[in-house]
């Protein structure tokens, strides 16, 4: 057995880690050599963060895994028809992908129910993950993710892309630059109420008789929600609106627009102390929250493109001296004594792809992308505890500290969701 | 400054409208009940398993310990098993711990793993030897489930239990008690049990280790003893 003292012998000083720590695999990779990757289910959204992954040279996608077989066959062809041979490999059970070796990360781009307990056995199994948002289901499940790729030394980059877009860049630096003056309130468009109500069905769909488990695995599509009979309009993409699959139209924004908010302010170890729901479940909504530095942070459905015309996704800081708001459209709004500072920018649809080519940088380099594990828990929590602040329906104040709520024990139940077994987090 | 534009507006996806849910499947008043109306429904045996499953969710809101032996009957039941503990699991009342320990040794497969999984959540000590013995279970699932609870427990206990399974288990077992231990060890940290914790890391980094945690154990022993804010 080793002893303490070997491995710290192997380390070239007390604070410097030897490289076998930071995460390259024993001996058998070269920074310079390909990247390998996998994907495990792969719908329309995740095929678009594919096409990005395709591209780029020093990446080679080997496997996909989905429960679905028509997906299966689609990803197969897309991946082999751009390197021209028939080596991605298809798999039903995402442990038989998690085995292989010579994977180095996975895509994960299932529905959300499943983001954060294959997020950790990926971890587990030693992957780096790119995992679209939102990353987690509930205000636990976002903690255990973070927890886990933190004790696995291992690199996560959430599908918070516009953390690389320019647009957004600019108007975090202009924050940085004092530009704006003080800091004073923060402003993330969450998902509108006419596409995702802040607070989906609990509600069931009629029973569909269930196809071959070729076709579909419905207990592995279920995963980790509870259990309910099958509907084909769940696989289509309905299960948006269900609250067992989804976190509702603060979480489907939210976990862009107020992790925008919270890496445009350097917030991303702080979560708001206090949130005040406004607005019922149909129509405009919004919940106002406060940090205890006395930023404020507003939470608002804001119509999809924003008053502004910004875009969809759209984010605002304003400072005591002046705001900037920017959004998907790619155009900065801005106060008057601002404009003079403004830059042309490159498109944010080049977020994605600059997202992704971020993570690949960064698995050669074992450095933290910007999108990190610890960083999309803080802004999903936020997100959560403004969800659950909406459900009860009355101002919830916040702990960081304790992670609790300090005065709703009903909000407290609510901060987890059990597991349907034998899956866990 | 001219800045580069895409179109002033962006496209919305196209989102599928779900039909119709039946009234059968509708939660409708379930949603703003009292605890007892609650169990009434969870030990109506004419209720429907749809208005089960809602009630037992909406009682873990409610926090409602006098619902645990409702909730309890539940745990076995394949459909229901999810919703029981989705009841069970906040309720902070040790009846709630009593009656999951209760049904380690009624139940087997799926629903059992599912009562492992949440006493490892409650962090439930006294369920810690006989999650021990599950371990060497027949079961390899149920064996992985119970280390994983064990770790999440944590405490000097389960850590030697850990390490003990470390060395008489093999592949996905081993796998699964080995991460275990990785928990184990941040939570002796967050005690204050050093020692103990950096001898599970190094127990931990020995060959035959599966790699990922092997290198997990490594950097918490380099972090843990080249921490600067550790008092020396």
């Amino acid at each position: 057995m080793i002893t303490r003292r070997q491995i710290l012998q192997g380390a070239v000083a007390p604070i410097i880690v030897p490289s076998l720590v930071l995460g390259q695999r024993a001996g058998t990779v070269a920074p310079s050599d390909k990247i390998v990757f996998g994907g495990i289910g792969i719908g329309s959204r995740g095929a678009h963060d594919l096409s990005k992954l395709l591209n780029i040279n020093e990446l080679r996608f080997v496997a996909i895994c989905d429960v679905r077989n028509e997906r299966r066959e689609e990803i197969k062809s897309t991946v082999d028809q751009k390197y021209g041979d028939r080596g991605c490999r298809m798999y039903e059970d995402q442990y038989a992908l998690l085995a292989r070796q010579d994977i180095d990360a996975v895509l994960i781009a299932t529905g959300d129910r499943w983001h954060t307990p294959l997020s950790i056995i990926a971890a587990q199994h030693g992957k780096d993950v790119y995992c679209e948002k939102p990353c987690s289901m509930s205000i636990e499940e976002s903690w255990a993710l973070a927890a886990a790729f933190r004790r696995y030394n291992r690199l996560y980059q959430a599908g918070c892309q516009r953390r690389n877009g320019a647009n957004f860049a600019l108007c975090k630096e202009l924050l940085k630059s004092g530009a704006l003056g003080k800091l004073q309130t923060l402003y993330a468009n969450v998902g509108p109420s006419v596409n995702w109500p802040p607070v989906p069905s609990r509600d069931w769909l009629a029973a569909e008789e269930l196809p071959s488990k070729q076709v579909l695995d419905w207990d592995r599509w279920l995963g980790p929600a509870p259990w309910r009979p099958y509907h084909s309009s769940y696989v289509r993409g309905g299960w948006r609106n269900f609250y067992d699959f989804h976190g509702g139209g603060i979480l489907e924004w939210g976990s862009h627009t107020v992790d925008l908010c919270h890496w445009a302010a350097e917030f991303d170890d702080m979560q708001p102390v206090e949130y005040e729901p406004v607005g019922a479940n149909t129509g405009p909504y919004k919940v106002n929250c406060k940090y205890a530095n006395g930023v404020k942070l507003v939470m608002r459905d804001n119509g999809w493109d924003g008053s502004l015309k910004t875009g969809s996704c759209s984010f605002r800081i304003e400072g005591d001296q002046g705001w900037v708001e920017t959004g998907d459209a790619t155009k900065i709004e801005c106060s008057d004594n601002i404009k003079p500072l403004l830059r042309p920018t490159e498109s944010a649809s080049l977020a994605l792809e600059n997202h992704v080519k971020e993570l690949v940088r960064c698995i050669k380099t074992r450095q933290s992308p910007s999108a990190s594990a610890a960083a999309a828990a803080n802004s999903h929590v936020t997100c959560h505890a403004a969800f659950i602040a909406y459900q009860r329906g009355k101002t919830l104040t916040w702990d960081p500290a304790r992670r609790e709520f300090t005065s709703d024990e009903t909000a407290n139940h609510m901060r987890s969701r059990a597991l349907r077994e034998p899956w866990r987090v | 400054m001219q800045q580069t534009t895409s179109p002033a507006t962006t496209p919305q996806p196209a989102t599928p409208k779900p039909p119709e849910p039946p009234p059968a499947f509708q939660e409708g008043g379930i949603s703003t009940m009292d605890a007892a109306a609650l169990i009434r429904i969870i030990t109506d045996a004419n209720s429907p398993e749809f208005k089960k499953a809602k009630a037992c969710q909406r009682i873990g809101e409610l926090g409602a310990k006098e619902a645990v032996p409702a909730l309890a009957a539940l745990l076995g039941n394949e459909h229901l098993s999810v919703y029981a503990r989705y009841g069970l699991e906040p309720i902070t009342d040790p009846s709630a711990d009593d009656a999951l320990r209760a049904a380690l040794s009624k139940l087997k497969g799926n629903q059992l793993i599912g009562v492992i999984n949440s006493i490892g959540k409650r962090q439930d000590a006294k369920a810690s030897p006989e999650l021990a013995r599950m371990i060497y279970g027949p079961d390899a699932d149920v064996a992985r489930a119970a280390a994983a609870a064990l770790g999440s427990i944590g405490g000097v206990s389960s850590s030697k239990e850990l390490q003990a399974a470390l060395a008489k288990t093999s592949g996905m077992t081993r796998m699964a008690v080995a991460d275990a231990s990785l928990v184990c060890a941040e939570r002796l940290l967050a005690q204050g049990k050093r020692e103990q914790a950096l001898t599970l890391y190094t127990s931990l980094s020995a060959a035959g280790v599966p790699q990922p945690v092997r290198l997990a154990a490594m950097q918490g022993i380099i972090h843990e003893e080249t921490s600067i804010s550790r008092p020396r």
